[in-house]
């Protein structure tokens, strides 16, 4: 049962149910993949080889013998680093957690577990979510596998290189502004962000507590929805959690997206921030695509991009200073310089200003509401451009340029990235679908259309 | 709110969140300090004093203890 090059899990799933891949030599394959090209991606910093060889030997006597208890079981997986895991370090990409081993596994990694996965390992952070890249932290930034010169995005920058270099075949992303999004776009990947509340964020490390999310990201919409399936419910111990019942993400799979209203936020990416050439082929390349599947393509407009990146700042910005309030009064110098500033900047934002952005918040979620109604999805760019140099990053981002991902963290509707092609230097570039809360089939419905009708899943990272 | 900041006040608002800065830190932060102020402005519209902010609290059964 020799194992296919980069399986999808969709596909690994099948071949491993037909007993004709092992997910021993699966396992086997991934970590040949993480041993052959880490050095110089960067991509985990924590490998649980002996766990992950064990969980896959376990899985494959249990195939054996009676067939998989799902799609995911058996499936080389990895975890950001800011995910709890119980007798593994989690070390949130900070020194001052260096030695942290937690006694309890984050629902969303019991959740995986319990769907039969192998922890091949924790993915490589921006410390504590935020900031990067940082050279300053205990292990290197993540690399992009498209070009290690490059980028990933962050903060969930080591899933997001591992799942396009075919380290992992899905791994856990965090997004309190674009986290998941973010990679996902500069890697050629697939990442959603659900609903706020679909998936528990217990025992995962904060940003900020009404923004964070926590979610899949894998090569595919297809895999993202068969690893949402496994996330997805309602747990007591997230004061967010929301209690309903979690659909059948891939029953509408495959069903085509014939006479879906698609609305277009073109402001977003051609006025209020002008992304790359090349990301605005990949915008309309994708409504093309749509609009030849059958969508009906219609224009949305919303308060200006800006609005809704400083409503999530200010927001992200207190409660992170929040959150981290007793180490930076008295640890300050033990945080990346880039997280120093960060925090630094929660003393300029007064509780007036937090409730203020808090009450623009209703506003705007107002109305994305009233747009969306009629509405299918809607679509925008996931990010700017192409990866940029990893040298060449601002440290000032959050002043410097707009967010195009924050705005579904403020609303907390569910919206994901997926590959639109490649843009200048082969570097991938993205477009970002938004659902209406809890409609994250329909998401993935459209996503996976797009993506078979398209070439742009058919290349790996050369280096893969 | 004002488009920028004096040393003093700089020093004051450190103070309370009981961050101790080096001299290149407190110009940096002060030099970035607009993009705040111009930030809060954007939230702050005329909204009257009836306009909730996203995070008023409604019970469910959870905060009931309807669950236990």
């Amino acid at each position: 049962m020799a194992a296919p090059a980069i399986p999808t899990i969709a596909e690994a799933a099948k071949r491993i149910a037909a007993k004709q891949l092992s997910p021993v030599e699966l396992t086997r394959a991934c970590l040949d993949r993480v041993r052959a090209l880490d050095d110089r991606l960067h991509a985990f910093v924590h490998l649980t080889e002996e766990r992950a060889l064990a969980e896959a030997r376990e899985a494959e006597r249990a195939i054996m013998a009676g067939g998989p208890k799902g799609p995911l079981h058996g499936i080389p997986i990895g975890l950001k680093d800011i995910v709890d895991t119980k007798g593994i370090p989690t070390t949130c990409g900070s020194k001052i957690l260096q030695d942290n081993i937690p006694d309890t596994d984050a629902a969303c990694a019991e959740s995986l577990a319990e769907a039969g996965t192998v922890l091949i390992g924790k993915t490589t952070t921006h410390e504590f979510a935020d900031g990067g890249p940082s050279f300053d932290l205990p292990k290197p930034p993540a690399r992009n596998p498209w070009n290690t010169d490059h980028f990933t995005a962050g903060s969930s920058s080591g899933t997001g290189a591992a799942v396009a270099a075919g380290l992992i075949l899905g791994g856990i992303g965090t997004d309190t502004g674009g986290s998941i999004r973010g990679p996902a776009a500069l890697c050629g990947i697939a990442g959603i962000k659900p609903t706020y509340g679909l998936v528990s964020r217990a025992g995962v490390a904060p940003a900020a507590f009404s923004l964070d999310h926590i979610g899949p990201m894998a090569w595919t919409s297809e895999d993202c929805a068969l690893m949402l399936q496994a996330l997805a419910g309602y747990d007591a111990r997230d004061p967010a959690s929301a209690d309903r019942p979690v659909p059948n993400y891939t029953a509408a799979l495959g069903s085509g997206i014939k006479g879906l209203k698609v609305g277009v936020i073109h402001h977003f990416h051609e006025v209020d921030y002008k992304v790359s050439p090349g990301t605005q082929r990949g915008i309309d390349g994708t409504i093309s695509a749509l609009r030849e599947l059958g969508a009906e393509i219609r224009e949305v407009q919303l308060s200006p991009l800006q609005d809704w990146q400083a409503c999530g700042s200010l927001i992200s910005i207190t409660e992170r200073a929040s959150a981290y309030d007793e180490w930076a009064r008295t640890r300050l110098g033990d945080f990346s310089e880039r997280v120093q500033r960060r925090l630094m900047l929660g003393a300029l934002v007064s509780g007036v200003d937090y409730v203020q952005a808090v009450r623009r918040r209703r506003e705007l979620r107002a109305e994305l509401k009233a747009a969306m109604a009629g509405l299918d999805i809607v679509l925008t760019a996931a990010a700017p451009g192409e990866a940029p140099k990893i040298d060449n990053v601002p440290i000032w981002d959050v002043f410097d340029r707009p967010s195009f991902t924050i705005p579904f963290n403020v609303a907390g509707y569910p919206a994901m990235s997926i590959c639109a092609g490649y843009g200048e230097g082969g570097l991938p570039v993205a477009v970002q679908l938004v659902g209406k809360p809890f409609d994250e089939a329909t998401l993935f419905r459209v996503a996976d259309a797009f993506e078979k009708a398209t070439p742009h899943r058919n290349a790996r990272p050369a280096l893969a | 709110m004002p488009a920028d900041i004096s040393d003093q006040t700089l020093d004051f608002l450190l103070a309370r969140a009981g961050l101790d800065l080096t001299p290149a830190q407190k110009a940096e932060l002060k030099s970035v300090y607009p993009g705040i102020a111009a930030m809060a402005e954007r939230v702050r519209k005329p909204r009257g004093i009836m306009a909730e902010p996203a995070h008023a609290y409604g019970f469910n059964p959870a905060d009931l203890g309807e669950d236990l």
